[in-house]
């Protein structure tokens, strides 16, 4: 984005901010139900200053980390595996596609009742949710790299491991980061919901048992919080994937 | 014109057979009903430079694969130095038309050439990389070794992916149309550059290209594949003295009437006959 384009998005979002001032001062909206950004913004830097966020956003952070990761541990060994064997893929894809289409949050109250309301719970649901989308699309980077990348390989008799490591892996690595990136987004919606649901602590609990108790500044600052967390880790995620694929966009 | 005149090279292939393509033909569809390679029966000589030149789509590519094992005959053998092809066989390497394709574009230049290399070979780092910057040097590419192939011209590129191949330390290479995406002027240079790394070695070359002038040009000997399903139709020694040269070559009698029937075999089949 150019410098002017920025400026001009950017500003937009002020002038935005300053309307939402503007009609909670002038008495046109109930300063009970939303407050004044600015409120919002004093409330969320008392609260950080007290040092209360810290420890929601350390525990939703964690387990985020610990799903996702597992997630592409898991969905790209399932992805390499399925998306490199026939009778692999054969094996798996039925119970993929039963499981793949439900909505992960269906799945959180069964899962209470297996895992309790801890952090195992937490772990599972945000794995799942993050698992399909890096697997499927590991299984389309396998399946569109170009037959002249393993007939290469094939000449040059690499053997199996270095084939998957060096040559299979590496080309479907721009297309697993694109699902890895949807994968994210998903991930951090069902950790809030886990908060939420399991009432244990964590950013989505914080949201909610704000709004129970009526501290509704606190409760936006919150979702102030929750979307900073996205657009952070969006941000890094940026860089994560120009980082490992800058060969790919200069390579068309 | 006759034996004489025949390299030294030339005189080698005669005495000892490396590859042996008998009656190998490919078929698509069920019961290979769709064919494409007809019964080709060809012998590449020990040292010896072959072209392989044909109309497009005579299966000429489909061929060098075989050759090269990726790709499975739908009946017929082949032997190299007596052994039969069943998938890529030990020494020899594909050169790919698409080299963009072929490199890895994760790798540098170096990291490429590196990757031909036999890790039983090359053990240390400091060996690996000695190793890759002697190619480098052979296709002079050394100064770009850290560079990747995105930052590389169609030529270079193919130069790399020489080096890569020669990595491997191959006896046979198979060249599949590699100097048909380049520019004329690059062309030529890449002509001679191969043709100086194969008077250095005792490699065998199969090159296929449906190109007269660059297989009389580069061969000790060309075979002229017929439209599908193909079949080897003709054959010959170019007899033209090496090392050649892009300008006094070109201009030789021997290269001219060479050039005229190996067009009038290609064009035979799509002529109007007068």
């Amino acid at each position: 984005m150019s410098r002017y384009a920025f400026l001009v998005g950017g500003g937009f979002v002020v002038i935005l901010l300053a309307c939402a001032e503007m009609a909670v001062r002038g008495g046109f909206v109930s300063p009970y139900m939303a407050p004044a950004p600015s409120q919002v913004a004093l409330t969320l830097a008392s609260m950080f200053s007290e040092g209360r966020v810290l420890a929601p956003l350390g525990q939703t952070l964690g387990l985020l980390l610990a799903g996702f990761t597992l997630a592409c541990v898991l969905g790209i060994a399932l992805g390499l595996a399925m998306g490199a064997d026939e009778r692999v893929y054969n094996l798996f894809d039925p119970l993929v596609e039963i499981i793949r289409p439900i909505p992960k949050p269906a799945l959180i109250p069964p899962l209470m009742l297996f895992l309790g309301f801890g952090a195992e719970m937490k772990i599972v649901i945000i794995t799942m949710a993050a698992f399909f989308p890096i697997l499927i699309n590991t299984i389309g980077g396998v399946k569109t790299i170009d037959p002249v990348v393993l007939q290469t390989a094939r000449t040059f008799r690499v053997g199996p491991a270095r084939t998957i490591f060096q040559v299979i892996l590496p080309s479907a690595t721009p297309m697993i980061l694109a699902g890895a990136r949807v994968a994210l987004g998903l991930a951090l919606v069902v950790a809030i919901l886990g908060d939420m649901l399991a009432s244990n602590g964590g950013l989505g609990f914080e949201i909610v048992d704000m709004q129970r108790a009526f501290m509704l500044p606190e409760m936006y600052a919150w979702v102030v919080v929750v979307s900073l967390l996205g657009l952070l880790q969006a941000f890094l995620f940026h860089r994560l994937e120009s980082w490992l694929t800058f060969w790919a966009r200069n390579n068309a | 014109m006759n034996a004489q005149n025949i390299t030294p090279r030339g005189q080698a292939v005669a005495q000892h057979t490396l590859i042996s393509i008998e009656a190998v033909s490919k078929g698509y569809g069920t019961g290979n009903a769709n064919l494409a390679v007809g019964s080709v029966d060809l012998q590449v000589g020990r040292g010896e430079f072959l072209s392989i030149v044909g109309p497009s789509g005579c299966g000429k590519s489909t061929l060098l694969k075989i050759i090269a094992g990726l790709v499975p005959q739908s009946s017929g053998t082949i032997l190299i130095d007596g052994r039969p092809v069943q998938g890529p066989p030990a020494k020899l390497v594909y050169l790919f038309q698409q080299y963009a394709k072929s490199l890895f574009p994760w790798l540098t230049v170096e990291q490429n050439v590196a990757f031909g290399l036999d890790p039983t070979v090359a053990r240390s780092k400091a060996e690996r990389h000695a190793r890759c910057m002697d190619l480098l040097g052979k296709v002079g590419l050394a100064a770009s070794a850290q560079l990747y192939p995105y930052q590389l011209s169609g030529g270079m590129q193919q130069r790399v992916a020489i080096a890569r191949a020669l990595a491997a330390d191959p006896k046979v290479l198979l060249l599949d149309e590699p100097f048909s995406s380049v520019d004329a002027l690059t062309r030529l240079e890449l002509h001679d550059l191969v043709l100086s790394l194969w008077e250095s070695t005792d490699l065998t070359v199969v090159l296929v290209t449906h190109d007269v002038e660059e297989a009389i040009y580069l061969s000790d000997r060309v075979a002229v594949l017929g439209p599908r399903p193909s079949t080897v139709t003709h054959s010959y020694h170019t007899d033209l003295p090496r090392p050649r040269d892009p300008v006094a070559t070109p201009a030789m009698e021997r290269y001219q009437l060479l050039r005229i029937e190996l067009l009038e075999r290609l064009l035979s089949g799509r002529r109007p006959k007068p």
